[in-house]
């Protein structure tokens, strides 16, 4: 019984110590293993290759000065994984506000206003509960010039005996006024690995 | 025993008189292009440019490109980090480095472009990636 309990203690014990330690991972520093399917390091480097490009192309600087003002539309996500594609347009977000060229609108979206709050808080006009000097005026909020659409493909193949993962991700800024797309960039990632890991 | 003691105690008073060791307050200068040794056996960069891309309203945005040759098939991370008139680092889109693979004989030609127009210098580091 002794020895039976021991040898048990004895294999959890080993066991534990096999167990991979939770650690951070610093995303300026990460040259950890690659997994087939797209992880933070594809759409930062999309979201770089694709705010550098819209830069260096001038398609976001304002003619008539000041910023650009960006609705994000749809960006459709044609592959076998559930992806957020914020992670993408985030980036390219926040990059471009930094730049001080564009500014994003969250009070219009394809699926309604990505923030409500731009409308509710109008309701409140004409309200006697509330200062009305604070409330939001007529006509103040601003109409977007730009949209930002775009896709993200995969395509599986066969190579030998590995799997070839190709990812596309493809972006379209839109100008609103004409219709014409004023930039577009695409972004291909390639991976191959075992045929037995899976893409999904 | 005495003596002992009393050299011991000596050399730890001497010790304790000694000057510090001198500290540089002058900074070194920064360097725009880093490449890892790992790197030089296997690589060699050829060119290095820079310009300034002419924006709306006067301003400029800096852009750098250069040119990596390689001596054998060879790994290759690359980042640039932007900063600016007082030297302080301007966030680009990412924060990691960008791989790319090159083969025996082959130059590769990269870009990079600032995220703002109050870059006005930089530093370029190649590395190995592991």
């Amino acid at each position: 019984m002794l020895i039976r309990t021991v040898a048990i203690s004895l294999s959890l014990a080993v066991l534990a110590g096999c167990a991979a330690p939770t650690r951070y991972i610093d995303p300026a520093a990460d040259d950890g293993p690659v997994a087939m399917t797209m992880d933070y390091r594809d759409f930062e480097k999309a979201a770089t290759d694709s705010v550098e490009d819209m830069l260096a192309s001038g398609a976001v600087n304002n003619p008539n000065g000041g910023r650009y003002i960006m609705v994000v539309s749809r960006i459709t996500n044609d592959t076998m994984q559930r992806i957020d594609t914020d992670q993408l347009t985030k980036k390219i977000r926040v990059a471009l506000l930094r730049s001080g060229k564009v500014v994003t609108t969250t009070a219009v979206g394809l699926n309604g206003a990505e923030d409500e709050m731009s409308m509710k808080a109008r309701e409140l006009r004409d309200s006697e509960e509330f200062d009305q000097s604070g409330v939001q005026r007529k006509g103040t909020l601003q109409a977007p010039d730009l949209s930002l659409s775009g896709k993200i493909l995969q395509r599986n193949h066969r190579v030998g005996k590995e799997q070839q993962v190709e990812y596309y991700i493809q972006l379209s800024l839109t100008d609103l006024a004409s219709g014409l797309a004023f930039w577009e960039g695409e972004t291909p990632i390639i991976k191959r690995g075992s045929d037995s890991s899976v893409s999904w | 025993m005495k003596r002992i003691l009393f050299a011991s105690m000596l050399v730890l008073g001497l010790a304790g008189c000694a000057t510090q060791p001198e500290t540089s307050s002058s900074l070194i200068d920064r360097q725009e292009l880093k490449v890892d040794p790992e790197v030089i056996y296997t690589m060699n960069v050829t060119e290095l440019f820079e310009e300034r891309l002419a924006q709306t309203g006067g301003e400029s945005l800096l852009q750098v490109q250069f040119a990596v040759e390689a001596r054998s098939d060879a790994e290759l991370a690359w980042k640039v980090t932007w900063f600016d008139a007082s030297g302080m680092t301007v966030k680009g889109v990412g924060e990691g480095y960008r791989k790319a693979s090159l083969l025996t004989g082959q130059t590769r030609y990269f870009k990079a472009t600032a995220p703002h127009a109050r870059v006005v210098s930089y530093q370029l580091h190649l590395r190995e990636p592991k």
